[in-house]
Order: structure tokens, then C-alpha cells, then sequence
């Protein structure tokens, strides 16, 4: 008897199983690719546009291939990481026409649908899947791509769940504790090419390649990213609404960005906050400032790895203190072998900007006109001070009034800088209501950043906000009693003129 | 028709107003609006008191109040809300807003009459493109500046030559966009060749070369390689240098 059930089980359970895999990711047949191949005219269109990045044989080896990061796609192998097919096949028509439109974000694949018709970006997709050495878009085209179906509304419920499921499915190994990729497994991955490769910033969705739509991030890891470690999800997390849960709490991870030319430092009562985490400075304003790499001076330095470096600022009667913070995955503060430390340096105008003349320094390290003075904080909490009057003419300073606190938490540096406001000798000093020129640059040891090879920002401008003028406050309330009286005296004058009997 | 001018000419002040504040994309500034909004108000002035029946309508709602002829909470409002918008105007107008200063900036400066390249005097007057003589070997040359580009250039300058490359958004000024008929189509080669062997250090004061990311590239560029970049930068973005006689821009293709 038990047998029979036990057999009966069995066969339920077999029959059962496969219904269960076909009902865990919904799939919907391939559309149709609506523009035909014309072969000259891909050719002729890669030629012009493709070439410099991807090769001649569409192997990644362009001219430019060797100083962009990360590197072009190879498409000899058919291995495309943004997909809306299964995990190991090949992407449809339609996934490398959204690729070729709309580019990839933190990369430097640029949308091309600002140049490009419908009808060439086409002929494009058709033209690069002539290089696929394997024959695999022949042999085994995309019948099935998964269905992403509409995306549910975004609550605070939806999110939690995500975020246990980010926990019990260990996302955080690679991508972090709070997704700034910068997990214990994090370390020395490679991709299929055997180039590294770093686990993606979470809170960072203006990189995330496929896009950050709720529905690019459920697709990713729907599919997973093909030629790198980030796996498909498919089987692991088979209920669409735990993918849903799981791309709105990564999609909540991500704060829009906030640049300004100015980082206003509002005035501070009593001491300014020693320690970078003091809640204090959750309440100041800040300011994204972008970086690009420094590819101005030699050592040029076309592969930067960090893109943003976030400000705020305090001051009081004293002082003045800038917190930087930035994200890196890897921690660079000596105890890594040969890896450079990771630093970040701070770049005013070494004269009064009122005694320049409109003139500034130059932007990079200054000019032997107009120098510059530098503040450097690096992974091993050591603090420099220089002047430079150009690359070629820095020299170490004493550091006078300035101090700076830093730590590293959570794949993320955050340091305070403080100096007295009126600064050393011969050196410009901070005064309420006026701007000065302020440049950021970062360097990620890991990356191999030391020197001039680093990331940089342009010039913006510190201003210490002033107290408000007494006038601010009295002249309205001077100017409302005013129109009170003429009122009243008019009120007066009719009312003795026009008297109430009319 | 002339009882109710005071409320046609307040609302109508009121409409300008409303419609030069929130239609104008990007918002004017706050001196234009009120030259505007002067003007407005003058021209309203006048039109009501062009007619003597019409000015006397215009007058009467504010004489009412004034003579206490309305309800007592009509007139609280009016003699209280006056005073308070003056003082409210007032405060707003008073207070800084603390924008970063206007910088004016020289677009296209006035280029010199000669600068040095690689330790050589070259006169800008006679400069041409010595690699446009050949036009037989015009394609090679553009297919070299080509990779000269993309090894160096297009990380400001961008892909398609829009001045919208990886690193465009972190500069200011903004790397040139070379699809735009207000760039190197109205410049001859010989400034643009300045502008790329002394990059922004080599700028004017008036043109602020403090800011200026474009590096001196014949810091790293052979003359001849400066040349092909430029043959590149007019042949990929379909435009033609600007020049002087008549019948020499059309050696350069698409």
C-alpha cells in the first residue's frame, strides 16, 4: 500500500515538476525583427561608427578599444550580457537594438538613436551578428524571451521584502552589505574574457548597463549577465514577485544625483561635528561634483574609476570643515601589498580670489601664474598639504590649522577636512559671502591610480553663507508699517471728505 | 461693463504676471520681469485712464474701502493683506540667493597673429591645411585622423562628434559639439588648428583658460597628426572649414 502511494508520489511529483519549472518564468515567442538584413549597408554604417571600439573583425580591438573601461564587446563569441532570453543563449534582435539606442550607461557605448534612424541602428544589429564566429545566432537563434510584464507599485512593503530576499540570497557577497559592490567575494573576479571586473555599485543606477527601469533591473537578474559572474535568478528566486520585491529594493538603493556649482556651507553655532557619521551633517545640503579622468596632462588617465565625489560643508566663528564621500569597493590604506593607497585631494586657488582679477588658476594643479593649494587625505589616514604652481612645481607644506578625520565603512570613504578660517600665512582664508574656486580629485589605489592618474572635477565654487542682514528682516517690516499709515491717513482723509450719509 | 475695471485690470496684471512667470522656459530673470511687469502695469494705468467714466470705475472699489462703504472683514483684509505683501515682496526681493557669479566667457576668441608649435613660429595669416593638397589621398588621411580621434578626442568630443563624449558633462565649458553649425563649420582650419595645438591654456584671459579641459595637444600630437584630426573632425561630422576664397571648401567629402 505505502509503496503505491510512495510510486503514486513519484509520478505526481515528476509530472508536477516540469509544469512547476514551465510556470516559474513566463515566456512569450521572439517578435519578429521588422527591418531586413542589407548587408553593404551595415557594413558601410559599422565602418563608420562601430569601428574605433569594436575592431575591423568585431573582436573588441579598435583603435580606442585599449583606453576605454570597461572594454568594447568582443562579438566573435555571441556572448551579449543584456538579454531577454534565457541564461546561455543568444539575444534577440530587439535586445541589441534597445543596446545599440540607448547605449550603456557607465560604459562609453553612447546611445546611438541621437545619430542613428530605426532603419541604420537595423542594419547594425544584423551586421554584427555576422561576426559571430561560433555560428550561434545561426545555429540556435532566440525562439523565447521571458515576459517582464508590468511592474508593480513601488511601496515600502515591497521594498522590506526585497531586502530580505537581497539578505537570504546573499546578493551581498559580491555587491555589498549596502550595494556599493563592495562584498567579500568582491575581490579578484574576472569575466569570460579574463579581464577583472567588479561587481556592480548598487547605488550607482546611472551605470547600471541594461538600464534602470524597474523592469531593466528584473530582467537582469531574470537572465543574468552573460560573460560575467552575475548569474540568473531564474531558478533560484522562480516567483516573479520576489524579483519585482528584489529590483525595487535594489532600484531603492539609488539616490537621483545633485550637482551645483555652488556648495554652500551654512554657518554652525557652537563646534563643528568631529566624526564623519555625526547625524549632524545628514541636516547640511550636499552636492554631487562628477569626475572625469585626468586626460589632460602626462600621464594621461582615460579610465578613471570613480565618476562622483559627493560635499558638504559647516562653518562656525572658527573654522571651517568639508566632508567629502565617495564609494570604492576596495579598501586602499597600505596594508594591500603594492596596491597604491587610495587618496583624495582638495584644490583651492592659493591667493584671494578678490586679488586675481576675474583670473583664476588653472583647473588642473594651477599654473605658474597662480598656484594652488592642496589638501590630501589618503587610505592610511595620513594628511598632506602642497602648493602647486602647475604639475611640475609642487612642494610639500607644513599643515598648518588643517585636520582631517576619515573612515571607510561599507565600501565607502567618508573624510572631514577642517581648517581655521582665515588660513596660514601666505595662503587664502574662508570669509562668509565669498566664493571660492573649489576642484576635487580621487584616486582608487586598487585601480592602479597614484599621481596624475586620477579622476578630477572642474572648478566650482565653496561659499560660507553669511548671517542674513539685520535690513533683510527690518526693511519689509518698515515697508508694510509704512503702507499701514498711508492707509490709515487715507482711510481718514476719505472718511472726512465722503462722509457716511452718501 | 465700467464697474467692474478694477477687477478686469487686476486680473488681467495678475494674468501677464502669472503667464511670464510660469511659461517662460528657462525662467527670465528677475530684472527683465520686472521691466516687463512695469511696462504692464503702465500700460494698464493708462488705458484705464484714458476715459473719465472708466478711470471713476477703476477708482471706486478702492474708494469704497477706504471710505468704508464695504463690510467690516472686506476692509480688515484689504488694510491688513496691503501692508503684508509689501512687507512679504519686500523680504523675498531682499533676500540673497546666493547663485554662482556670472562668468562671461569669449566664445571664438580673437586668435593671435602667430603662436609657436614645438619650439616653431607659425603665422596664422597664411596657415592651410598642407594635408588638403593631395586630394587623392584625402580618404587615407581622414581614415588616419580618424584613429587619431578616437585614441584622444572622443572622450570629450564624443562618438558621433556631438561634444557629448563620456567625460563631456563634468567640463565647463562644454567640449565643443562639432554637428553644430555654430562651431567649426563657421571657423577656418587654421583657427581651429590653433585651438588644438595650444588647447585651453593657450586661450585669451577673455576666454577664461582656466576652465578650459582641452589639453595642448601638440604636447602630444605631431603637427601632421594635429592636421589629420582636423581633416576628421570636418569630413565625420559632414561640415566644411570656413574659408576666405570661393571653390576650396568642396575638396572635403562626407
Amino acid at each position: 500500500m505505502s509503496t503505491v502511494i510512495e510510486r503514486l508520489l513519484m509520478v505526481a511529483t515528476l509530472v508536477a515538476f516540469p509544469v512547476a519549472v514551465a510556470a516559474e518564468v513566463s515566456m512569450e515567442p521572439v517578435p519578429p525583427t521588422p527591418v531586413a538584413a542589407k548587408p553593404e549597408a551595415g557594413q558601410k554604417l559599422y565602418r563608420t561608427h562601430c569601428i574605433q571600439c569594436h575592431g575591423p573583425s568585431g573582436a573588441g580591438d579598435g583603435p580606442a578599444a585599449d583606453r576605454v573601461y570597461p572594454r568594447p564587446r568582443d562579438f566573435t563569441l555571441a556572448l551579449f550580457k543584456i538579454r531577454s532570453t534565457p541564461s546561455g543563449q543568444v539575444p534577440t534582435d530587439h535586445d541589441l537594438f534597445r543596446v545599440i539606442s540607448e547605449g550603456l550607461p557607465g560604459t562609453t557605448m553612447p546611445a546611438w538613436k541621437k545619430v542613428l534612424s530605426e532603419e541604420e541602428r537595423w542594419q547594425l544589429v544584423h551586421h554584427i551578428k555576422t561576426f559571430d564566429t561560433m555560428g550561434v545566432f545561426a545555429d540556435e537563434p532566440a525562439k523565447e524571451r521571458i515576459v517582464i510584464g508590468q511592474p508593480p507599485q513601488v511601496t515600502a512593503e515591497l521594498v522590506e521584502k526585497g531586502r530580505g530576499i537581497y539578505e537570504a540570497k546573499k546578493c551581498w557577497q559580491c555587491h555589498g552589505r549596502m550595494g556599493r559592490g563592495d562584498g567579500p567575494s568582491a575581490e579578484g573576479m574576472k569575466d569570460d574574457w579574463g579581464h577583472p571586473i567588479r561587481p556592480v555599485n548598487l547605488t550607482k543606477s546611472w551605470r547600471f548597463r541594461g538600464g534602470d527601469r524597474l523592469e531593466d533591473i528584473f530582467r537582469t537578474f531574470t537572465t543574468g549577465l552573460t560573460g560575467t559572474p552575475m548569474p540568473s535568478f531564474a531558478d533560484t528566486l522562480p516567483e516573479a514577485a520576489d524579483r519585482w520585491a528584489l529590483a525595487a529594493f535594489v532600484k531603492s538603493l539609488s539616490r537621483p544625483q545633485r550637482t551645483s556649482q555652488v556648495l554652500r556651507a551654512q554657518r554652525h553655532v557652537g563646534e563643528i561635528p568631529d566624526q564623519p557619521d555625526d547625524p549632524l551633517w545628514e541636516q547640511v545640503e550636499f552636492v554631487d561634483f562628477p569626475l572625469a579622468g585626468q586626460i589632460i596632462l602626462e600621464p594621461r588617465w582615460f579610465t578613471p574609476a570613480h565618476d562622483v565625489i559627493t560635499a558638504r560643508a559647516f562653518y562656525n566663528d572658527r573654522e571651517t570643515a568639508l566632508l567629502v564621500e565617495w564609494d570604492d569597493g576596495s579598501h586602499d590604506d597600505g596594508g594591500n601589498g603594492p596596491s597604491p593607497l587610495d587618496r583624495v585631494t582638495v584644490q583651492f586657488p592659493l591667493e584671494d580670489p578678490a586679488a586675481l582679477d576675474g583670473e583664476k588658476p588653472y583647473f588642473v594643479l594651477g599654473d605658474p601664474k597662480h598656484g594652488v593649494e592642496l589638501w590630501e587625505w589618503s587610505g592610511d589616514g595620513r594628511l598632506e598639504r602642497r602648493h602647486a604652481h602647475g604639475a611640475e612645481r609642487m612642494e610639500p607644506v607644513a599643515v598648518g590649522s588643517l585636520r582631517a578625520q576619515g573612515r571607510y565603512r561599507d565600501g565607502q570613504y567618508r573624510v572631514i577636512f577642517r581648517r581655521s578660517l582665515t588660513g596660514e600665512k601666505g595662503e587664502a582664508g574662508f570669509a562668509p559671502g565669498r566664493f571660492t574656486p573649489m576642484a576635487f580629485h580621487l584616486r582608487d589605489g586598487r585601480h592602479g591610480e597614484e599621481g596624475l592618474k586620477m579622476a578630477l572635477s572642474a572648478w566650482s565654487d565653496l561659499l560660507l553663507i553669511p548671517e542674513t542682514p539685520w535690513t533683510v528682516h527690518i526693511v519689509p517690516v518698515l515697508l508694510a508699517l509704512l503702507t499701514l499709515a498711508g492707509e490709515l491717513w487715507l482711510v481718514r482723509r476719505m472718511r472726512r471728505s465722503a462722509p457716511l450719509s452718501v | 461693463m465700467v464697474r467692474w475695471t478694477f477687477a478686469l485690470a487686476l486680473g488681467l496684471w495678475l494674468a501677464v504676471f502669472a503667464t511670464l512667470r510660469l511659461f517662460i522656459i528657462p525662467p527670465a530673470p528677475v530684472s527683465v520681469l520686472t521691466i516687463y511687469m512695469t511696462l504692464v502695469t503702465v500700460a494698464i494705468l493708462l488705458f484705464v485712464m484714458a476715459n473719465e467714466a472708466r478711470w471713476q470705475g477703476f477708482l471706486a472699489p478702492p474708494r469704497a474701502v477706504f471710505a468704508g462703504r464695504v463690510s467690516r472683514p472686506v476692509q480688515v483684509t484689504v488694510l491688513a493683506g496691503l501692508p503684508i505683501l509689501v512687507g512679504f515682496v519686500a523680504h523675498l526681493r531682499l533676500t540673497p540667493t546666493w547663485d554662482a557669479p556670472f562668468e562671461p566667457r569669449v566664445v571664438h576668441p580673437q586668435p593671435p597673429s602667430s603662436f609657436t608649435i614645438q619650439g616653431r613660429r607659425i603665422e596664422l595669416a597664411a596657415l592651410t591645411n598642407p594635408l588638403r593638397s593631395d586630394p587623392a589621398a584625402l580618404d587615407q588621411r581622414i581614415a588616419e585622423g580618424k584613429t587619431i580621434y578616437y585614441r584622444n578626442c572622443f572622450f570629450c568630443h564624443g562618438d558621433a562628434l556631438a561634444g557629448d563624449g563620456p567625460f563631456a558633462q563634468v567640463f565647463r565649458p562644454l567640449p565643443a559639439n562639432f554637428r553644430d553649425v555654430g562651431t567649426i563649420s563657421m571657423l577656418q582650419e587654421s583657427f581651429v588648428f590653433w585651438r588644438v595645438a595650444t588647447g585651453g591654456p593657450g586661450l585669451p584671459k577673455g576666454a577664461t583658460p582656466w576652465h578650459s579641459a582641452m589639453p595642448v595637444w601638440q604636447q602630444f600630437l605631431a603637427e601632421e597628426e594635429i592636421w589629420k584630426a582636423i581633416l576628421f573632425i570636418y569630413a565625420g561630422s559632414g561640415s566644411t572649414p570656413r574659408t576666405w576664397e570661393e571653390g576650396t571648401a568642396d575638396v572635403n567629402r562626407h
